[in-house]
């Protein structure tokens, strides 16, 4: 097992509406280790995305403390946490959000030039992150607006790990994708897992769940349960399948 | 229609502050129109209210005593366009020295009647908050134009104190009065005093007799003012014309209203344009709002709303804007239009019609609505191109097939630069009209800023354009053979620096080309004067050589090189116009030419004023008290003296000085010497103390006016840039809101990959600094343009260059500060918006 990389004491996050308070996470214990593809899953409505924002630092917990190694980012300001992310987290996104007015590589820079200065190396990391996604060089002067869901999609992931974050974490990142389109994606991940990439993740596909190695169920803002899978492609994809489908099973699912 | 007012109403909800923007630009427009065009009637009511309740006669003639008959009334009545001639005696000093609230003494051209000379020429009547008993007890009371309680301050029950030689008189006033003639202290104030009084001072104020007349609302005009003149000179075979002045209805009319007219025209015009920039942001922010809504209107019209439905509600919804802010700025009218009316009555020194009339309201109102509505349809037409299915694709117009503007891999610097500069270009359209708004408003700021730095910088600046010498004193002789002497004589006293003999201002001299009457300022030469400048060519040399005043040279259409026939006395002589001066006073009359040049016209000229300007650290009224009790007695002084006591040779000298006073004031005599044996003894003596016939302060008066002018002005340039600046400001917030509503979901992706809040603040502000920066470069251009068109009427506005570059950063920098406050909202998006449950 890999050393804690995050970790959560007594998270809770509440959203209030009207004056109607929903409790969304209750006193979260949780911790995401290094080199880990962490797959967070639920039915829908058990906190999955709220987690995932708090633990990004994209959202701050209502109560409870968030730590990035021994750094508690819980009571960071909007900017400082914007500093954070820019130089620990990539995020990628259900719905890709590309910027539409500008073309592919911009996109991607965007992402590069916040955290880092603009060189030759940097331009060919990007370059090279791109043709590894197969994004060929023809594709980069065009458009979101030119592009499939899958091709977005793609760019999202290299505009998410460009910095090298600490972690990649992507919400649904399947969700707006068709199949095949999916497991290019999904492939992509793998791949960077394989190379260390330490990645959190959001589905309640449980195909993409499969390409994680461990799996925390919530329920009801808590975790309800844990699922350790070896490193995807290490074992029999039947057995794995098998094993995942009783977890969820078990956690009702 | 309800399903097109929901739509709108919807539109108007979802964009409150922007909305609330807007709403306050156009309540500018219909305050600063609206009140605008109220006081401009109200202006227009202060002639005819005037001539109503105040005047008499319509035209006035004031003629020296010494030259009046009593036959002109009758050479005047007989006269077919004359209905109505009266005549009253006034007196008139076209300098007198007062005391002002502070002690010091100022300078005025005063005019004073008594209530029964006051009565034949106007009609208006005394305000006053004293009872009959309290004024009744007053020993020297007095009673001024409005003009004196506006703007100089007095109220009633002050003490105005005047000062005439050597003598002080001290009055109390007593009550105001709405005055037709020498009605504000810019041209002089007509005084009435009691009888007493008046006889007092006849003694020492050249006397004048006013001829009043009635002619159908200046129908007879300078015609008949000149045919009247010729048969007056004719009549008493003396130079009549030469010494009159004139108050014609037509004159009155135009110099009443104008400086009002001009400021309210103004106002009109900063309202012009901030229609225009209304405009300009209601085009682009439906252009916006099409683009972000383009799924909704698909959905619209898939439900079955038709195109036409969907502009109608756009349309709909900036009339509704539009009539809020009307409604407000109407409200808005009936507070600030008296201000107009009360500003218009200050600076014309009269009563106006004040009541607020539906009719220029109703002209505003329906001038902005029908501007707003012709825009917004013409935009929202746009919404005809997508019917529903090219809607949900977002209009394919959205496909850029354009060459990529400031991509990132070629960042140098800063990436929010970059990021910004990439914005301002894909914003061209929405940044083009801001350029233009910006323009205006940096065009208004910078010539106003010009201007209010030239008059508000201290009086040399203004000074420098009046025209005329400002010497310590104007000295003012009876008889023109003592001018050179008494210069001489001057010059070897120890207070004074130099003594420059000049032509007075009792000779004036025609320029028949032109109709046009000129006041001349002869010296032997211009290398001895030390305030008139030429703005173009060379000093006249030659006694066939003038100059102009800039103002004329414009008006007529003279160049340097030009020849001109100058008129006197039936006499003509053509004259080469060598340059032009700058001059602000006298309306631009001012003829500048060599005294020889004066011979060649008048071969009986000579100079009968010297221009005395005294060494640093002498007391001015020190000298003129010495000045005046040695050359420039009266028949009062003298009568005085001779009533006191003293040895016999004292007592001699007094009454025969009496004597003199009495020939000199009363007998045209010029030079009287006496005589006189007693036993052994021969007194003798000569009429040298009787020489000055006045010693005025023109300075001083003519820098009173300037600084009365320049005052206003600096106020008026203050309130535009001021205007301007807060309509730059409404604009930049308007675009920073619509920018941050449009982009909303792209900020909150930049702010999940890293960009702060501050950095994306500074982004969308330096986004509009490109049309910031050409905004204010074209906008001194065009001001630096206009001052020099403005300038060029009266003489040099000296531009302060570095002060202008100066205001410009500062333009600059107001533009970034309210763009970058007003994208403070980005602080409010939260990434979470993106999530997706």
């Amino acid at each position: 097992m890999g050393t804690a990389v995050l970790h959560t004491e007594k998270l809770c996050k509440t959203f209030s509406n009207g004056g109607f308070q929903q409790h969304v996470i209750k006193n979260l214990d949780i911790e995401i280790r290094e080199k880990d593809f962490t797959v967070i899953m639920g039915a829908s409505g058990s906190g999955k995305s709220t987690l995932l924002y708090a633990l990004s630092g994209m959202d701050k917990p209502t109560l409870g403390k968030v730590f990035f190694g021994k750094e508690d980012i819980s009571d960071y300001s909007n900017d400082r946490l914007a500093i954070f992310r820019r130089k620990n987290c990539g995020f990628v996104f259900q719905s890709i959000y590309l910027l539409e007015n500008m073309n592919v590589f911009d996109n991607v820079m965007t992402g590069a030039l916040v955290a880092q200065k603009n060189s030759p190396e940097l331009i060919k990391k990007a370059e090279d992150l791109l043709i590894k996604v197969g994004i060929n060089k023809e594709t980069w002067k065009k458009y979101p607006n030119q592009l499939s869901g899958g091709e977005c999609q793609r760019v999202g992931i290299v505009r998410a790990v460009i910095n090298e974050p600490a972690i990649l974490f992507a919400d649904e990142p399947t969700g707006s994708l068709n199949s095949a389109s999916s497991r290019d994606v999904l492939d992509i991940f793998t791949e960077l897992h394989s190379k260390g990439q330490s990645i959190v993740m959001v589905t309640h596909d449980i195909r993409t769940a499969l390409r994680g190695n461990r799996v925390i169920f919530l329920s009801d803002g808590s975790v309800v349960g844990e699922h350790e899978m070896p490193p995807y492609g290490t074992d029999d994809l039947k057995k794995r399948r098998d094993g995942l489908q009783d977890f969820l099973d078990r956690m009702g699912w | 229609m309800e399903k097109i007012l929901r739509l709108s109403w919807a539109n108007i909800r979802k964009h409150k502050l922007e909305t609330a923007a807007l709403v306050v630009l156009i309540t500018l427009c219909m305050l600063l129109m609206g009140s605008a065009l109220e006081g401009i009637k109200g202006a227009k009511s202060i002639f005819p209210h005037l001539m109503e309740h105040t005047c008499r006669y319509e035209n006035h003639i004031f003629i020296p005593d010494e030259y009046y008959k009593e036959a002109f009334a009758d050479i005047l009545a007989s006269d077919e366009r004359v209905s109505d001639v009266a005549h009253a005696e006034v007196i008139y000093s076209m300098s007198t020295d007062y005391l002002d609230d502070e002690g010091k003494e100022q300078a005025l051209t005063m005019c004073f009647s008594t209530g029964y000379s006051h009565e034949i020429l106007e009609l208006s009547e005394i305000e006053t908050t004293l009872s009959d008993e309290e004024i009744a007890a007053l020993e020297h009371p007095i009673y001024m134009p409005y003009a004196a309680r506006d703007s100089m301050g007095y109220k009633v029950g002050d003490d105005f104190d005047m000062i005439f030689g050597t003598r002080r008189f001290s009055f109390v006033i007593a009550g105001f009065y709405d005055a037709i003639l020498f009605d504000i202290p810019g041209v002089g104030l007509k005084l009435i005093v009691s009888d007493q009084d008046y006889h007092l001072l006849e003694g020492i104020i050249d006397k004048y007799t006013v001829l009043a007349y009635n002619d159908g609302q200046g129908k007879g005009g300078d015609k008949l003012l000149e045919d009247a003149l010729r048969e007056f000179d004719e009549y008493s075979n003396s130079n009549v014309s030469d010494n009159v002045m004139s108050a014609l209805y037509n004159d009155l009319k135009e110099g009443i209203t104008y400086d009002t007219d001009v400021l309210l025209k103004i106002l009109v015009g900063m309202a012009v344009l901030i229609i225009i920039a209304v405009a300009i942001m209601i085009r682009f922010r439906i252009a916006g709002d099409i683009k972000d809504q383009i799924v909704n209107i698909g959905v619209l019209e898939a439900m079955g709303y038709t195109s036409k439905n969907i502009t109608l509600s756009y349309v709909l919804e900036y009339l509704l804007i539009t009539v809020a802010g009307i409604i407000i700025g109407t409200a808005g009218c009936f507070l600030v239009s008296p201000a107009f009316f009360r500003t218009g009555e200050i600076m014309s020194g009269h009563l106006s019609d004040s009541r607020i009339t539906a009719k220029p309201l109703i002209v505003t109102a329906v001038i902005i609505i029908a501007f707003v509505t012709v825009i917004s349809f013409l935009r929202a037409r746009a919404v005809r191109k997508f019917p529903p299915v090219q809607a949900f694709r977002k209009g394919q117009g959205d496909h850029r097939f354009g060459r990529e503007h400031f991509p990132l891999r070629k960042t140098k610097s800063s990436v929010h630069l970059r990021l910004a500069m990439k914005g301002f270009v894909q914003n061209f359209k929405q940044n083009l009209g801001l350029t233009v708004c910006i323009t205006a408003a940096s065009a208004a700021i910078v010539f106003c800023f010009i201007i209010f730095t030239f008059f508000s910088g201290g009086m040399s600046a203004i000074s420098k354009s009046s025209g005329i010498e400002l010497s310590d004193m104007k000295i003012t002789l009876i008889n023109p053979t003592d001018t050179e002497w008494l210069a001489e004589e001057l010059e070897t006293l120890p207070e004074v620096r130099k003594a420059t003999p000049t032509s007075g201002e009792s000779l004036m001299i025609n320029m028949p080309e032109k109709k046009q009457v000129l006041l001349p300022m002869a010296f032997t030469s211009f290398d001895v004067t030390e305030n008139i400048f030429t703005s173009e060519g060379r000093y006249p040399q030659h006694d066939n050589e003038i100059m102009l005043t800039n103002m004329l040279g414009k008006l007529d259409g003279f160049s340097t090189g030009d020849s001109v026939t100058l008129e006197y006395n039936g006499v003509k002589r053509q004259y080469i116009i060598t340059g032009f001066v700058t001059a602000l006073t006298n309306g631009g009359i001012n003829l500048y030419i060599t005294e020889d040049g004066m011979k060649r016209l008048i071969p009986t000229y000579a100079p009968d004023t010297i221009e005395l300007y005294l060494k640093d650290g002498v007391d001015a009224d020190e000298f003129k008290y010495t000045l005046t009790d040695r050359y420039g007695r009266s028949i009062a002084d003298a009568g005085k003296a001779a009533d006191g006591e003293g040895s016999y040779e004292d007592r001699i000298r007094a009454e025969a000085e009496k004597q003199i006073a009495e020939i000199i004031a009363n007998q045209g005599g010029n030079h009287v010497e006496y005589a006189i044996q007693s036993g052994d003894t021969v007194i003798k003596g000569s009429s040298s103390g009787f020489i000055i016939d006045s010693v005025i302060n023109l300075g001083g008066v003519i820098k009173t006016q300037l600084a009365g002018m320049a005052k206003a002005i600096s106020a008026l340039t203050t309130v535009l840039m001021l205007l301007s600046a807060l309509v730059v400001m409404i604009i930049l917030f308007i675009l920073m809101e619509s920018s941050i509503r449009r982009q909303r979901k792209e900020f909150g992706v930049m702010k999940s990959m890293g960009y702060t809040s501050r950095e994306l603040m500074l982004q969308l502000a330096f986004r509009i600094m490109p049309a910031a920066v050409i905004s204010v470069a074209v906008g001194t251009a065009f001001s630096v343009i206009a001052v020099k068109l403005f300038a060029s009427f009266i003489g040099v506005i000296e531009t302060n260059m570095a002060a202008v570059f100066f205001m410009d950063a500062v333009l600059l920098l107001f533009c970034f500060l309210c763009a970058y406050a007003g994208a403070r909202k980005i602080k409010k998006i939260s990434v979470y918006e993106l999530m997706t449950e």
